[in-house]
């Protein structure tokens, strides 16, 4: 991964209105945040609460009204879009929940994208991405179009398109909304793994089981933070124990 | 745990080091959590109950050890379990009149309570799934992982009604 | 059957207050289409009232009789002779109330500004004639005393009136009055010139060298609608030898007010034509909106399905809400050609008075209407059935092809060192072949209009230049009115086609680029700039410019080979007009796309995105 010091996301009083009556909506108001390198995060909250917008912006797929934002150091919110676009390259990489392949492009194809676009020799961005289907186990898939692909298979290639430029975080949104259970154990896997490898993550999910995956887990409600929670606080065996039910009887 | 211990016996008899592998084998990671004590007392109470009996089988250069087998009771049990198709702990009744009694006594506000609880469900699903992780894709204990996990999921996605639902109460 | 029509109007109303301003620019060019049209059938037939009037003053003819030999050979006098008895005799016929002539025709030459006119003296008796008494508009009739009667179009196209002199074969002869009549159409459409002169003055004429050519006989029936009846009852009236030069002919009134006036025909034919073009245009333009429709509404569609509406009442609802922007502009066209067709009509050089708009008759209108109705049905029944047929959206839209050799031909590119962006341009097109024909063949037609419109200019120059045949001197008072309405009606129309073809690009453009609007913002967010993007799309279009132009021009040559109709001579459009228009369509087009596909590549990715 980028090897940079101070933190992947900085955060500071992010706004973003919609317009709306009587008075315009405030589908994030006034959020502050701040990930680390290596930390898995992971957003939760009601639908509606903003934090889908929360994401878009901090990935400059969207525009805050106010506030400001930090990647890796560097002050991105007023950004053009052919700047954010260049960003995006080495920086950020996007999971959808609609998944958001290229349709007229390949498994494969998809994958180069980020590499080629990156300046990445066309050889070497088709060995990288052809290296990361295989290990994400859909290499097999490589040569078809996304709609010849299940959902699991088709995130799991959004995922490679994701990482392939090894950027400085992973923005994931419902990345498992489309899914189902088993291609969702699927998913939860490949983020675990990448958390362990060392990838910074932000995930906003509705799903438990998603969230669950990260390290620290932020609540959201009506566009702000309202709970900041540590989840790997480390629980002890038998508590484990209970937990299953395995005693006594 | 003593209707599982039966059911192992039914294929063959055992004794009690076998019989703590074999659980251990079908929980899985779950398996390292249980107490090792605990087999051996299961055992003495189903004897005592008539379900199993015990022999003592020399060995020739190993301390002797007692092997256990079903009875015909036992037997008949075993069958009774494995067709029985009660299901336990459907409804979370305890928690749900927890918040009721908060909200009525003043004594606690009733969407903190949830939200403590699901963030405490939501460590507790980070554990599991953190064990998981080793786990090969498909074994079986990693089968009852799976099963806790979803069983909190769904908790989980009932705590969050709940809050929706006493957010709209409103205090009092 | 009521359940389902009103369902369908429901569905149409629904969709016409969501997207109005589709149903706006539906609208816009339908109605291009018919009010061309409704010029077209204003001005067709805008002179008939002014015609009858004069008809009826003059005691105008309801069948003519006429013989011709050539003057340089009157050796057919006893042929000649005999269709003057033949005359003479249908005159005695039962139906017959009036008889006008048989009035000796005599051929000669007329000086004018720049030359000399052929002309035909009539020789009439003075006094009243019972048929065809032409109305006097300046001086008086024949009478005792000499002097010419001019016709009412020769008058008007030499500036002369009563008390000028006019030269014949080199003799002047004073103007005794300007007269109107219906036999003839107005000099100078109508040739040759015309003046009726007595037989005394006739000898003077005789004289100076002018030879008799021929005679006419008019009468008039009890009921004049039966002229036509009368005329096939005696066919042998006109049957001459085959190998003799003098010819022989007959008229109803009809067919005379008919050939009256050429000018306003043409002008109600070119805007004819023009509006099944402009209609076929409009075609495009349903279908282009029909197919976009059913790739936003595909939700609306499938829930539709899912309910159990018909297929059948789905494509209802689209075509009742496009016949109903039809019927809009059926109206608004109609409405168009009554308010400016008299206008446009009463520049005509042939008019015998005022025009009168021809009555809204069923025809009319419904050539009017059929120009719409059938734009509408064409583009709208076929695309929305095969969008119909197909249920997701990937497949209404054609989904991508997967390509058979992955991706050795973009390898091939890149190699070749072309950028990224035109590469994935490039695959784009080559992997949705039924994207890069439909919108080539859209663009077609606007190629093939260009086409046309650059051959109208030329030929009209062509035509004014056209050398002048003997005995037809330009006059320049009577040609260029003609020239310069018919120059103006060519141009408008032109420059119609060019705007028509230039919308039809822009519509074809805005919809490549909201095709791609979702794919182009997945490109965005993983790092492709906004400049990137638009080339791509750039790229992508360039296979659809191609074919518009492969097929486009030969499209329009072939157009314009129809329209033509053998009056006008070989399509004077040079091979180099040809080869600039094929390298500029795609330039220009490239142009097109650009502008909204930039605008969107501006703007922030995740609302795009989110209409998924």
């Amino acid at each position: 991964m980028n090897g940079i010091s101070g933190p992947v996301i900085e955060a500071r009083g992010l706004v973003r209105r919609y317009p709306g009556e009587p008075a315009p909506v405030r589908a994030v108001d006034g959020v502050d945040l701040v990930v680390e390198p290596g930390e898995a995060v992971s957003v939760m909250g009601p639908s509606g609460c903003g934090k889908s917008t929360l994401l878009h912006l901090l990935g400059g797929l969207d525009r805050p009204d106010e506030g400001e934002i930090f990647l890796g150091g560097q002050q991105v919110d007023g950004l053009s879009e052919t700047e954010w676009a260049v960003l995006r390259r080495r920086m950020v990489g996007f999971v959808f929940q609609a998944f958001h392949l290229v349709d007229e492009l390949t498994a494969l194809e998809n994958v180069e994208l980020p590499a080629l676009l990156a300046g990445t020799g066309r050889r070497t961005a088709r060995r990288q991405a052809m290296e990361l289907l295989d290990r994400l186990g859909v290499g097999a898939r490589a040569g078809h179009l996304p709609d010849r692909l299940s959902g699991g298979e088709r995130q799991r290639v959004a995922v490679a398109r994701a990482v392939i430029n090894e950027p400085l975080v992973v923005l994931a949104d419902e990345p498992t909304g489309n899914l189902d259970s088993h291609a969702t154990g699927e998913i939860l896997g490949l983020f675990s793994d990448l958390g362990s490898a060392g990838q910074t993550l932000l995930i906003v999910t509705h799903d438990a089981r998603v969230a669950a995956t990260a390290d620290r887990l932020l609540t959201m409600r009506d566009g702000a933070i309202v709970a900041q929670t540590r989840l790997g606080a480390g629980v002890p065996a038998n508590a484990l124990a209970d937990l299953l039910d395995l005693g006594g009887a | 745990m003593k209707d599982a211990i039966l059911a192992l016996l039914a294929k063959e008899p055992a004794h009690g080091y076998e019989l703590r592998a074999r659980l251990a084998a079908a929980l899985g990671p779950a398996g390292g959590a249980l107490n090792p004590g605990q087999v051996y007392v299961t055992l003495s109470r189903l004897e005592r109950s008539g379900l199993v009996r015990s022999e003592t089988v020399g060995q020739a250069s190993q301390p002797d050890k007692k092997v256990y087998e079903l009875t015909p009771d036992g037997r008949d049990q075993v069958e009774t379990w494995l067709s029985d198709v009660s299901w336990s702990k459907v409804a979370p009744v305890e928690f749900h009149l927890k918040l009721v009694a908060a909200a009525l006594t003043r004594l606690a506000d009733p969407v903190a309570l949830v939200d403590g609880q699901r963030l405490e469900l939501l460590r507790q699903l980070h554990e599991l799934q953190e064990l998981a992780q080793d786990e090969p894709a498909g074994s079986e204990g990693g089968l009852l992982i799976e099963g806790a996990a979803l069983r909190l999921q769904a908790d989980i996605r009932w705590l969050e009604a709940c809050e929706q639902l006493w957010l709209e109460k409103g205090p009092g | 059957m009521i359940r389902s029509a009103s369902l369908a109007l429901r569905l149409a109303q629904r969709n016409l207050r969501r997207r109005p301003w589709q149903a706006l620019l539906l609208l816009v060019t339908l109605t291009i289409a018919t009010g061309t049209m409704g010029l077209a059938m204003s001005v067709y037939g805008s002179a008939d009232g002014a015609w009858n009037r004069v008809w009826r003053a003059t005691d105008g003819f309801h069948v003519s009789f006429g013989a011709y030999h050539s003057p340089d050979d009157p050796g057919d006098a006893t042929l000649v002779a005999d269709l003057r008895q033949r005359a003479v005799a249908l005159a005695s016929s039962p139906e017959v109330v009036a008889v006008g002539g048989p009035w000796t025709h005599l051929y000669g030459q007329l000086a004018v500004p720049g030359g000399s006119e052929d002309l035909t003296a009539e020789v009439r008796e003075p006094g009243r004639s019972p048929v065809d008494q032409p109305r006097v508009t300046d001086g008086q009739w024949l009478g005792n005393g000499d002097g010419v009667v001019l016709e009412a179009g020769l008058a008007d196209t030499l500036d002369l009136g009563a008390g000028d002199t006019v030269t014949i074969n080199g003799r002047p002869f004073p103007v005794r009055g300007v007269a109107m009549t219906v036999s003839r159409g107005l000099f100078p459409l109508s040739r040759p010139a015309q003046v009726w002169v007595t037989p005394d003055t006739a000898a003077e004429l005789r004289d100076v060298g002018l030879t008799e050519e021929g005679f006419e006989l008019q009468l008039r029936l009890d009921d004049p609608d039966d002229a036509a009846a009368f005329l096939s009852a005696h066919p042998e009236v006109t049957e001459v030898p085959a190998d003799t030069s003098v010819v022989a002919f007959t008229e109803t009134w009809q067919g005379r007010r008919a050939a009256s006036h050429s000018d306003l025909d043409i002008v109600a034919g070119t805007l004819g034509a023009a509006a099944i073009l402009l209609a076929l245009l409009a075609t495009t333009t349903a279908a282009v909106l029909v197919v976009d429709r059913m790739a936003a509404q595909t939700r609306q569609v499938g829930t539709l399905k899912a309910v159990g509406v018909t297929p059948r009442q789905v494509v209802a609802a689209l075509l009742s809400e496009h016949l109903a922007v039809a019927a809009v502009a059926v109206a608004l066209g109609l409405a168009i050609g009554r308010l400016f067709g008299p206008r446009l009509a009463a520049s005509s050089v042939t008019l015998l008075g005022d025009t009168e708009t021809p009555p809204l008759t069923l025809g009319r209108v419904g050539l009017v209407a059929a120009v719409a109705v059938v734009a509408v049905v064409l583009g709208t029944v076929r695309p929305a059935v095969r969008g119909i047929r197909h249920s997701t959206v990937r497949a209404l839209s054609s989904g991508p092809r997967p390509p058979r050799h992955p991706g050795r031909l973009a390898r091939l590119l890149q190699a070749a060192g072309l950028p990224l962006p035109a590469v994935l341009g490039l695959r784009s097109a080559w992997r949705r072949p039924s994207r890069l024909l439909t919108n080539g063949i859209s663009l077609t037609l606007g190629v093939a209009m260009v086409v046309v419109a650059m051959g109208l200019k030329p030929s009209l120059g062509l035509l004014h230049s056209a050398p002048a045949e003997p005995g037809e001197a330009a006059s320049a008072g009577g040609i260029d009115p003609l020239y310069a309405q018919v120059r103006t009606i060519v141009l408008v129309t032109a420059g119609l086609l060019l705007v028509l073809a230039t919308i039809n690009a822009l519509i074809v453009a805005a919809f490549a680029a909201r095709d791609s609007a979702r794919n182009h913002a997945v490109l965005r967010s993983v790092g492709a700039t906004p400049r990137q993007t638009t080339t791509a799309l750039i790229v992508s279009q360039l296979g659809a410019s191609a074919l518009a132009v492969a097929l486009g021009i030969p499209l329009g040559l072939g157009l314009w080979e129809l329209m033509d109709g053998g009056d006008l001579p070989e399509v004077p459009v040079p091979a180099a007009n040809l080869i600039l228009l094929a390298l500029a369509v795609p330039v220009v087009f490239a142009g097109i796309v650009a502008v909204p596909a930039w605008r969107q590549a501006r703007r922030p990715v995740a609302p795009v995105l989110a209409q998924d």
